[in-house]
């Protein structure tokens, strides 16, 4: 099946990668025979991906707005097994980290990349990051117009863009075209949320100033609605304040989020607005053609007319009940009848989650290449996702999936956990998430408790850094170091999907590593003694407040 | 300046250059991937020189540094932090390999 409806590199793609990895090859070999110093190479490796982690260095390598062709996933198969240790974490920025690459095989990492028109640029550096999307872009029903497409035009923009190759720090840039958020846009430096006003036009939301971290915020909209041919000029606009005005002095009040809530949403859209209406009318106003260009590379498959129910599946449902409960959490509705999407669980009970083997990653390709249009998306929750099943096909790809342990009826449960690699293997880390995230899936294994406790999202990160989005888990989980003992503190309510975002709030004293199982246990068990009929856990929460949840932690256990 | 220097007892640690792997200063000056070989300083002093001559091997390493640990009952040595104790013994967990389907 030939995976035509991806965006392809042209020439100039080609020959700016061929030129930076030729490059970066002359670097490292200065590098390895002592002719540039630590501190001389390190911003030069950064810049192509490569960090230093506490055991070895690390590879994090872009994928665009999550999406991966199924010959793009056996690449990155062949790069784990041929010059990493055979697996690879995806991470909550649709990314793909390699965690131990050597340094003398990194520019021949990144050749086997090129060719399958990957790299690695720009997933480090106070530079505009992998632009991340809807997981389920083009393909939910609810959904207005491709994301995609506006990622792509920000990539290219955004690609060695001279003027913001040194912002005050990092910028963090995702897009939605659902109502029906998929991306978290509330919670990045800038987010944009494709929505059509009274008129028919479809244009942008513009939210800026979001973002995790240290200091959590939910963005602020600057614009409610920015045509969509203005995009690339209001975005020039927001990073030309943001590089002018951000906070230099201090690496954590440097993100544009301190500078939105310093000087305020109406003086940050004053500012924005009058360097706008200086450039608009120049020569980042995108063309019809410009962007009819772009949209032609992500016009969908063409689906064969498929039957919307399925008498063997039907049948299997009925009879299986691991299947049922997997349509259930892992099957979603596409916008052509006949056809599911469908969530490849990365996190079987008891696995670091994210993680994937060469095996695994060539079986998902196999899979994608049989029933899914040779396509896979990676979330920003750390799954895959096969985008174009037939209903017909679901049975096939269940037992497909399920002989890669990849069938986990999980997905939106409490064992689909985020969590960030911690202090396993990151040098910024205080405490390790991993270890925490397997013995909390473990606990909760069983599929039918999971289906009963219902949707509830655990997020655990291993520093304030909040790689792990901890403070929008409806449980956060925060590791932390108190005089060389990991502690975890918990916060409630958190939430990111669907426009409900909140930032959840500390539940009490940090627990110990041993205890962190028992108080989720604690906090699931007072949430089914109060919950009403369709309430999620985190609405239970927010109904009858903290209180009940502070005494079965801190009272009980 | 020494890092994570709580402890009378400490070693010079570092990542290797060419692959990033954690190594340590044994007594010939020469990096070793076993902390059991590690030169050991006794005080403030001893570790000063031990760091300055790990900077002095530091071609074929990234920015070595002080790592206070602690001799158990075997006479082992052992990291007092928790960070360390990891970075000498790698992952607490099994990752998986590169041909398994199944975590084991």
């Amino acid at each position: 099946m030939p995976d035509t409806h991806f965006y392809r590199y042209d020439s100039y793609d080609r020959t700016l990668l061929a030129e930076r990895i030729a490059q970066f090859r002359d670097q490292v070999r200065r590098r390895l025979a002592g002719e540039l110093t630590e501190e001389q190479f390190k911003p030069l490796r950064l810049t192509n991906g490569l960090y230093l982690q506490l055991h070895a260095y690390m590879l994090r390598i872009a994928i665009p707005y999550g999406t991966l062709s199924a010959r793009q996933l056996r690449k990155l198969a062949e790069i784990a097994r041929r010059y990493d240790r055979g697996y690879g974490h995806f991470t909550t920025r649709q990314n793909l980290q390699l965690n131990w690459i050597k340094l003398e095989d990194a520019p021949d990492a990144l050749a086997a990349l090129a060719e399958v028109d990957m790299h690695a640029m720009q997933t480090s550096g106070n530079v505009v990051r992998n632009v991340t999307a809807d997981h389920f872009a083009g393909v939910a029903p609810d959904e207005i117009e491709d994301p995609r497409i506006w990622c792509e035009i920000v990539r290219q923009w955004s690609t060695l863009h001279p003027e913001f190759s040194f912002l005050p720090r990092k910028f963090k840039i995702a897009v939605t075209g659902s109502p029906n958020d998929r991306a978290a846009v509330r919670v990045h430096d800038i987010g944009l949320r494709l929505w059509r006003n009274p008129a028919g036009e479809t244009g942008f939301e513009v939210i800026v100033g979001g973002g995790l971290g240290r200091t959590p915020m939910i963005g602020k909209t600057l614009r409610e609605f920015l045509p969509r041919d203005e995009l690339l000029a209001y975005l020039e606009a927001t990073l030309r304040v943001y590089n002018r005005y951000g906070r230099r002095d201090n690496l954590y009040k440097a993100r544009i989020k301190i500078l939105v809530h310093e000087i305020g949403a109406d003086k940050m859209r004053e500012e924005v607005e009058a360097e706008y209406q200086a450039i608009k009318d120049g020569a980042l106003k995108l063309s019809a053609e410009t962007i009819a260009a772009i949209a032609r590379q992500f016009a969908p498959p063409v689906l064969p007319s498929q039957p919307a129910t399925v008498a063997a599946a039907e049948a299997l449902k009925l009879e299986d009940r691991d299947f049922a409960l997997w349509l259930k959490s892992n099957v979603a509705p596409h916008r052509v009848p006949g056809y599911a999407v469908v969530t490849v669980s990365l996190k079987p009970a008891g696995s670091p989650p994210g993680d994937a083997s060469a095996a695994q990653m060539e079986g998902v390709a196999e899979i994608a290449e049989s029933y899914s249009q040779c396509e896979i998306r990676v979330s920003h929750e750390q799954n895959l996702v096969l985008p174009h099943v037939a209903v017909a096909d679901l049975p096939a790809v269940w037992r497909a999936l399920s002989r890669l342990g990849f069938a986990e009826a999980n997905v939106g449960k409490i064992t689909d956990i985020i969590a960030c690699p911690g202090l396993d293997y990151c040098a910024l880390a205080n405490a390790r998430s991993i270890p925490v995230a397997q013995r909390i899936s473990t606990h909760f294994a069983e599929l039918a408790h999971q289906h009963d406790i219902g949707d509830l999202k655990i997020k655990i990160s291993g520093c304030i850094n909040a790689c792990g989005h901890h403070h929008v888990g409806h449980i956060g989980i925060l590791g932390v170091d108190k005089n060389g003992v990991e502690l975890y503190q918990i916060s409630l309510g958190g939430d990111v999907d669907f426009g409900r975002t909140a930032l959840g709030a500390i539940l009490g004293p940090a627990v110990t590593a041993d205890r962190v199982v028992e108080s989720v246990d604690a906090l699931v068990a007072t949430y089914l003694d109060h919950r009403a009929a369709g309430e999620r856990f985190v609405d239970t929460y927010r109904r009858v407040g903290a209180e009940p949840f502070k005494e079965r932690v801190y009272g009980a256990v | 300046m020494a890092k994570n220097l709580n402890g009378e007892l400490s070693i010079v640690s570092a990542n290797r250059l060419v692959d990033g792997v954690v190594v340590f200063l044994d007594d010939a000056g020469q990096w070793t991937t076993t902390l059991e070989r590690a030169a050991l300083a006794r005080d403030g002093r001893a570790a000063e020189i031990l760091l300055d001559r790990a900077r002095a091997e530091a071609a074929s390493v990234i920015d070595p540094f002080l790592v206070a640990v602690v001799e158990n009952d075997e006479g082992r040595l052992e990291p007092l932090s928790l960070r360390e104790r990891i970075r000498a013994s790698g992952l607490t967990f099994d990752a998986i390999a590169a041909e398994a389907v199944r975590y084991a």
